[in-house]
């Protein structure tokens, strides 16, 4: 008797927690390292006595197989990139924002409010945006070697151990580019070329292999590799705080540059809620806080003047004009994705 | 009189060693005051405190508990009654081998492919009710469903151990089913139950993969969280809790030894 009445109240408890859902919450499903979750959360709380339940991921694609697999209707915001967006709305993953909730969606730039990815900018409301490139050891990297991105994918070049990033898009695109291919090439034959340089790169010596770029920045920074492929921002946290160690620069075939989004998914429990915290992320100050958190460039003009003077100056996190020609959209390649994932599947499995 | 085997006693020694080395290193490299490498710098006990105040990983160790505990409980009860069915009924060979071979399937069945299934059949039933999306129920049914077999294997061969003769002898002396089951069923079978619960909560508190398809966002495990924590970078925090982790494990595995020796009923008495 007494066993049953204590499985009846653990299966209670079990329940409990689940079925009587706070609607004093809203549930963020973002990449990780990208605010200082517990400082925003508080603030968040504070400013409207929301709680903010934070979930993390490491690439697009994880994100997307959640979203999927049921995360639609368990998440409130996504936080997807630029390339990612056209196949969100298709799918009918992501909701229409309604505007009119979100007041200060009139700090975005124009460049970043409506872009090609997005063209009514119904969607998706601007986070940071940054660029992708090579962060190296400068004890064990010369400056001058760390130009080009031969010091990864030339096997007679390759001067320093190094992880590739775990990212189908991102490190395709870098060994496009080695090639001389374009960026987004939707050529089978050039992606089978580039998928063949990084299984042959891959089995190198010098390559530890594939982690995503948190986790191969926290890497370099602890001295277990010498170079990694890693996002600016997460580069430049570890560079600004060792700057005679570490260095992080776009090589000279080029780089690429994206834009993150924060979207609301198709059956989002906390709708309003969710709008409170695009609101509340685009405000001019808290959008700065996050920018100089990250160290990753915002797309709010109102936050500009609160951005860490140094930080605007420095071409790794704004690029100048010069950077910029080297930098590179990512592109949805509609049916041919599924061509680039299997070259990737063949990448990882061999 | 036993012969001293040396070889026999190299082995045996260094297999323990091999086991439980890396565990010992984890352990020392969580109160190592360096943030990285190997190289000793000083004892601390600063990430373990750190851990304490991260709620994060306590709201994670909560949910892996409530799970264990919630389906080893539906796991056990429901599991010994499947192995007292399958074993004292007689059925006929053919049921008999079916029903062996069923009992199987969860064991063997590579862990994606029982997750795969899983995530399948829940996202048809969300279609009904929305208490099926992902989150503890959904984990709670996914981890009861292999738990079930592990127990009831289990407590099956503890059944067959103990023979159907002290059963007929107490319905000889006039004892109706739920006396049976109280006085004597259960008390000979406690060491089969004991160790099935113990293997489901182990199960239950390691499982990776079938926790990664169903896990909602308010149900994260510290599997899950360790996991996601080691693709950005091993910290000692991590070291700490697992640590920990093996820790209680380990003070589990002690208590309930004692506590099973104490209650066993032997059959030789």
């Amino acid at each position: 008797m007494k066993k049953t009445v204590l499985i009846v109240m653990l299966l209670l408890s079990a329940f409990a927690r689940t079925v009587f859902a706070n609607d004093k919450e809203v549930r963020i499903f973002i990449w990780s390292e990208y605010m200082d979750e517990f400082k925003m959360r508080d603030q968040f709380k504070k400013a409207y006595g929301i709680n903010a339940k934070i979930d993390i991921y490491e690439n697009n694609e994880e994100m997307l197989a959640k979203l999927m697999a049921g995360g639609v209707s368990e998440y409130d915001i996504i936080v997807p990139s630029d390339y990612v967006i056209p196949s969100l709305i298709r799918n009918k993953l992501i909701q229409p924002l309604n505007k009119a909730k979100i007041p200060n969606l009139k700090n975005i730039m124009p460049m970043f409010a409506k872009t090609t990815y997005d063209p009514g900018g119904d969607y998706v409301a601007a986070y940071q945006w940054g660029t992708v490139g090579l962060m190296y050891n400068r004890k064990k990297i010369s400056d001058a070697d760390a130009k080009s991105w031969a010091v990864l994918f030339d096997p007679k070049k390759q001067k320093g151990t190094f992880w590739l990033m775990d990212s189908v898009r991102d490190t395709m695109a870098m060994a496009n580019m080695y090639l001389g291919f374009d960026m987004n090439t939707t050529n089978p034959a050039q992606i089978k070329k580039s998928a063949e340089l990084l299984t042959q790169v891959k089995h190198s010596r010098y390559c530890r292999g594939f982690k995503p770029g948190v986790g191969a920045k926290n890497d370099v920074d602890a001295n277990q590799a010498d170079m990694a492929i890693v996002y600016n921002g997460d580069g430049m946290r570890a560079v600004i705080a060792d700057k005679k160690r570490l260095g992080f620069t776009i090589p000279k075939e080029g780089g690429e540059i994206w834009c993150d989004f924060m979207a609301i998914p198709a059956k989002a429990p906390n709708v309003e809620n969710a709008y409170k915290w695009i609101n509340f992320v685009l405000d001019a100050k808290i959008g700065a806080q996050v920018s100089n958190y990250n160290r990753y460039a915002t797309p709010n003009q109102a936050s500009v003047k609160y951005i860490i003077p140094m930080d605007l100056k420095s071409d790794e996190i704004y690029p100048g004009p010069e950077t910029m020609k080297r930098l590179h959209y990512t592109k949805d390649l509609g049916s041919v994705n599924k061509i680039v994932d299997e070259a990737w599947t063949s990448v990882k499995s061999h | 009189m036993k012969k001293k085997q040396p070889v026999i006693k190299a082995l045996a020694l260094f297999t323990i060693w091999f086991l439980y080395v890396p565990l010992l290193g984890v352990a020392v490299c969580s109160f190592n005051s360096a943030k990285d490498g190997f190289i000793w710098k000083g004892f601390t006990l600063q990430w373990y405190v750190k851990l304490f105040s991260n709620d994060w990983i306590l709201t994670c160790a909560w949910n892996t508990l409530v799970l264990a505990l919630v389906s080893t409980a539906i796991a056990t009860v429901m599991g010994t009654v499947l192995a007292y069915g399958m074993n004292r009924f007689p059925w006929g060979r053919k049921t008999n081998s079916f029903l062996n071979m069923i009992l199987n399937i969860p064991i063997v069945i590579p862990d994606i492919i029982m997750a795969g299934a899983l995530v399948v059949v829940f996202s048809l039933m969300r279609i009904f009710s929305d208490i099926f999306r992902m989150g503890m129920i959904d984990m709670i049914i996914g981890h009861v469903t292999f738990q079930l077999a592990f127990v009831a294997l289990v407590v099956r061969s503890r059944l067959t151990l103990i023979g159907s003769d002290v059963e007929e002898a107490a319905r000889d002396l006039f004892a109706d089913n739920w006396y049976l089951m109280r006085k004597v069923m259960i008390p000979l079978m406690m060491p089969g139950i004991v160790a099935g619960a113990m293997l489901a909560f182990t199960l239950s508190l390691d499982d990776f993969v079938i926790s990664f398809f169903l896990a909602g966002p308010d149900s994260q495990t510290l599997p899950l969280y360790i996991y996601a924590a080691v693709r950005r970078g091993v910290t000692p925090q991590i070291h700490a809790l697992s640590t920990l982790v093996v820790f209680v494990t380990v003070l589990l595995v002690i208590g309930i030894e004692r506590l099973s020796k104490k209650n066993e009923v032997s059959l030789t008495e």
